[in-house]
């Protein structure tokens, strides 16, 4: 596919639902270092997020039928998909294995990749915005958001009420509205 | 409830970002098709958000698109797998899985070829060394079959003379009876004495078996006395014996002797005779 061709929300997603690999190589070429970001800065491992990055184009790819277009914005859904899929290898007893028993290791690794690539995960993206909230939000947020807990859990770990949870976190959802504005 | 407030509740972003639960995304379903302002506020906030994605990007390796490309030919040409709805089952090796999996069908195949191939070795092995002793078993017959048609050939060819003769009107019948001290009264021969050529034929008709070291003695009697006309076998079948060629008797006999035939005929062991 040449860089000349460049295609409307709408076309893309029609092309996909009719099962056009060009098009599924449009949306690779356009969209996949984004949500390679957003999903190094979730798994914190270069092997994983190769591997989580090939299961989410995968999945779009799969499940691209059940895009509704009137729920929200193609980007949005396909952000959806990478932060589930994060979150589910996360919690993945073989990922929390590796963990436990490299964990040096790993994180060099990280720590090796961002220097040759010039990109500290911690200072792009979401987390780029979410590290200037004040600590009390920054702590729910990166347990909702980053890890995926439920505010029921979240109640839990902090030790403080559902209903301070869910109003923390909306307070903390509008600031962030604000700051990518 | 006020839909401004509503909107700057921090639901939209909380339903965006995918941390509303079951009942705040519903509701919130319910609100955004009511109220078109919703769903225009939370476009802007997607968009913001995208924008700022788009922004921060790592470029993942290159190997993964060449690797994406062909697990998603793979998965088009293997239709039926059902898409799920949810967003639980890891899907993540697809390509690696189907490579493995194509690599152990393989394997499988080539597995179950050298078994069949094996299975086949015994089978025509088997097949062969049974065929092979048949072809002996065939071989040695048709030796066998040789043998006994060339005797049947020699038999026939016996059998083609001695009518022969008897057709031929130049020859002349001696029958010879048992004589009348014969040691076995049943015997009988028959001497075929050819008028022009002199040669004799003999054809026992009935004698006994001699027993071993004698053997039967033919004589002509010439003027009284007998002449040695030579010694015969027993032959099967209708065979006739070529003896000694005699120009003139009145008679012929036969006495049993000693291997090889005697000079003087045994008197006492005549057993058949006849008169020309």
């Amino acid at each position: 596919m040449g860089t000349s061709t460049t295609y409307t929300e709408n076309e893309l997603v029609s092309l996909l639902k009719s099962r056009d690999s060009r098009a599924f190589g449009y949306l690779y070429d356009n969209y996949s270092a984004s949500l390679y970001a957003v999903i190094a800065q979730l798994v914190d491992d270069m092997e994983i997020a190769n591997d989580v990055l090939q299961e989410v184009f995968i999945n779009i790819w799969r499940k691209i039928e059940s895009y509704d277009p009137v729920k929200g914005r193609l980007f949005t859904w396909m952000l959806n998909i990478a932060r589930n899929a994060s979150i589910d290898t996360l919690r993945s007893k073989s990922f929390q294995n590796t963990q436990k028993n490299q964990p040096l290791q790993e994180k060099n690794e990280w720590i090796e990749r961002g220097k040759t690539t010039s990109v500290d995960i911690d200072s792009i993206g979401l987390k780029k915005v979410v590290n200037r909230l004040k600590k009390e939000y920054r702590v729910l947020i990166d347990l909702a958001y980053f890890r995926g807990y439920t505010h029921e859990e979240i109640a839990e770990i902090e030790n403080i009420p559902l209903g301070t949870v869910k109003t923390r976190i909306r307070s903390a959802l509008i600031q962030l509205r604000d700051y990518l504005k | 409830m006020n839909i401004q407030e509503y909107i700057s509740s921090g639901i939209i972003e909380s339903y965006v970002l995918g941390l509303a639960d079951e009942a705040e995304r519903a509701e919130y379903e319910r609100m955004a098709a009511i109220h078109p302002e919703i769903r225009e506020a939370q476009n802007a906030f997607e968009l913001s958000l995208e924008a700022a994605a788009l922004q921060n990007t790592i470029v993942p390796p290159v190997h993964i698109k060449s690797k994406l490309l062909s697990a998603i030919d793979m998965d088009e040409q293997q239709p039926g797998t059902p898409v799920q709805p949810g967003y639980k089952e890891p899907v993540r090796p697809h390509a690696k899985v189907v490579k493995r999996d194509f690599t152990r069908l393989i394997a499988a195949a080539a597995v179950i070829l050298l078994l069949m191939s094996t299975a086949l070795n015994f089978y025509f092995f088997s097949r062969y060394r049974e065929y092979n002793e048949k072809y002996v078993a065939l071989i040695q017959q048709q030796t066998e079959l040789a043998t006994h048609n060339q005797i049947l050939q020699t038999r026939l060819l016996e059998y083609e003379r001695a009518v022969e003769m008897m057709k031929d009107p130049n020859m002349y019948v001696v029958k010879m009876p048992a004589a009348p001290n014969s040691p076995d009264s049943t015997s009988a021969t028959t001497v075929y004495w050819d008028t022009r050529t002199k040669d004799v034929y003999l054809a026992v008709n009935r004698l006994p078996e001699p027993a071993a070291g004698q053997q039967y003695q033919l004589w002509a009697i010439v003027d009284g006395k007998p002449v040695d006309a030579g010694v015969f076998e027993m032959r099967e079948g209708a065979g006739m014996s070529k003896m000694k060629n005699i120009p003139k008797a009145e008679a012929f006999a036969v006495t049993l002797e000693k291997k090889g035939g005697s000079a003087v005929p045994s008197l006492d062991k005549l057993y058949v005779m006849g008169r020309i």
